[in-house]
C-alpha cells in the first residue's frame, strides 16, 4: 500500500468510528426510550459509553488523517468550499454532541438514583428521557456528521 | 476524503455503500453488545432482535445494494482481491444476518434457553471483526 492509501485508511477507520458509534448510540437511545425501569435505562445508558468512547476518538482520528490528506495530495487545497464547510461542521458537531452529552449525564444520574430507591417508574425520568432539546442536540449532531460524509464524497465546488 | 476525484454520477451509489457500510459496522456492534449485556440482564435480548431487524439488516441491505451499483458503473478491470473480500464479507453477511436474525428471535420467544443468544453473540461478533477487515482491504486496496 502506497502512503496515499496509508493515510485514507487512518480517515476511513475514523469516520467509520464516528458514524459506528453514532449508530450504536442511536440504537440504545430509541432503546431507552422504550424501557420504564430506571435499571434498565442505566444499564442503556452504561452501553452507551462504548459508543461515545467510539465517537470522540473517531472524530479525532478523522480530522487529523483528514488534514494530512489535505496537506499531502496536490488536488486538494485548504481552500477548498467543501474541505472549510466540512471542518466548521466538524466543530459543530463536536458541540452539539458535547451539550447533548452533559443533558443525557443528568436523566444518567435521576435513573441510577432511582434506581436505588426502588427502581420504579418516574414520570421525571420519562420526561428527561424525551427532552426535546436534549435529543435535537444528539440527533442533530448525528445528522451534522452525515452532511459531512456527503462533502466528502460530492466535494462540491472542487 | 474518500478516493480520488470520480464522474459525479458514482457520487450517490458510493454514498449508499459507504453509508451503509459504516452504519452496518455500527449496528452489527450493537448487536454484539447487547448481546453480551443480555447474559447478565435477560430483558436485552428484545434489544438484540429489533436491532438486528431494524437497523442491521436495513444497513445491510443499503451496502450491498449500494455496493453493487458503484461496481456496475466503476467495471474495475480484473477481481483484484480486495473486492473479493468486500463481496464475499457482503454476501456471506446475508446468510449470517439470516440465521442470526432467527436465533434472534428465538432467543425471546425461548426465554429459557441461553444458547440462542450466546450464538448470536458470537456471530455478531465475528462479522464485526468481518466488517473491518472488508473496511481495510477496500479503503486500502493492498495489492493494487
Amino acid at each position: 500500500m502506497d502512503r496515499y492509501h496509508w493515510i485514507l485508511l487512518f480517515h476511513m477507520a475514523g469516520a467509520f468510528m464516528v458514524v459506528g458509534g453514532a449508530t450504536l448510540a442511536g440504537i440504545f437511545n430509541v432503546a431507552a426510550l422504550r424501557r420504564e425501569r430506571p435499571s434498565e435505562i442505566v444499564v442503556l445508558f452504561r452501553l452507551t459509553r462504548i459508543a461515545v468512547a467510539s465517537i470522540t476518538v473517531g472524530m479525532v482520528v478523522a480530522l487529523v488523517f483528514g488534514l494530512w490528506l489535505v496537506a499531502d495530495l496536490d488536488f486538494v487545497k485548504w481552500s477548498n468550499t467543501w474541505v472549510i464547510v466540512a471542518l466548521i461542521l466538524w466543530v459543530l458537531a463536536n458541540a452539539l454532541g458535547g451539550a447533548g452529552g452533559k443533558r443525557d449525564k443528568s436523566a444518567r444520574e435521576l435513573a441510577e438514583q432511582l434506581a436505588a430507591q426502588g427502581d420504579q417508574p418516574s414520570q421525571e425520568l420519562r420526561a428527561r428521557l424525551r427532552d426535546p432539546v436534549s435529543l435535537a442536540l444528539s440527533w442533530g449532531s448525528g445528522v451534522i456528521v452525515i452532511v459531512i460524509l456527503v462533502l466528502m464524497v460530492w466535494k462540491p465546488g472542487h | 476524503m474518500l478516493a480520488i476525484l470520480r464522474p459525479d454520477s458514482w457520487n450517490f451509489p458510493l454514498f449508499l455503500h459507504v453509508f451503509g457500510a459504516m452504519a452496518v459496522t455500527g449496528a452489527t456492534a450493537a448487536a454484539f453488545v447487547a448481546a453480551l449485556g443480555a447474559q447478565r440482564w435477560p430483558w436485552l435480548r428484545v434489544v438484540v432482535a429489533r436491532t438486528l431487524f431494524f437497523a442491521t439488516f436495513p444497513a445491510w441491505l443499503l451496502m450491498r445494494l449500494g455496493g453493487q451499483w458503484i461496481d456496475s458503473k466503476e467495471n474495475i478491470p480484473g477481481d483484484p482481491g480486495w473486492l473479493g473480500v468486500g463481496f464475499i464479507v457482503g454476501d456471506l453477511g446475508f446468510v449470517l444476518l439470516i440465521v442470526t436474525m432467527i436465533l434472534g428471535a428465538v432467543s425471546v420467544r425461548r426465554p429459557q434457553r441461553n444458547w440462542p443468544n450466546g450464538a448470536v453473540a458470537v456471530l455478531t461478533g465475528v462479522y464485526f471483526v468481518a466488517l473491518i477487515v472488508a473496511m481495510v482491504a477496500m479503503t486500502g486496496k493492498p495489492g493494487s
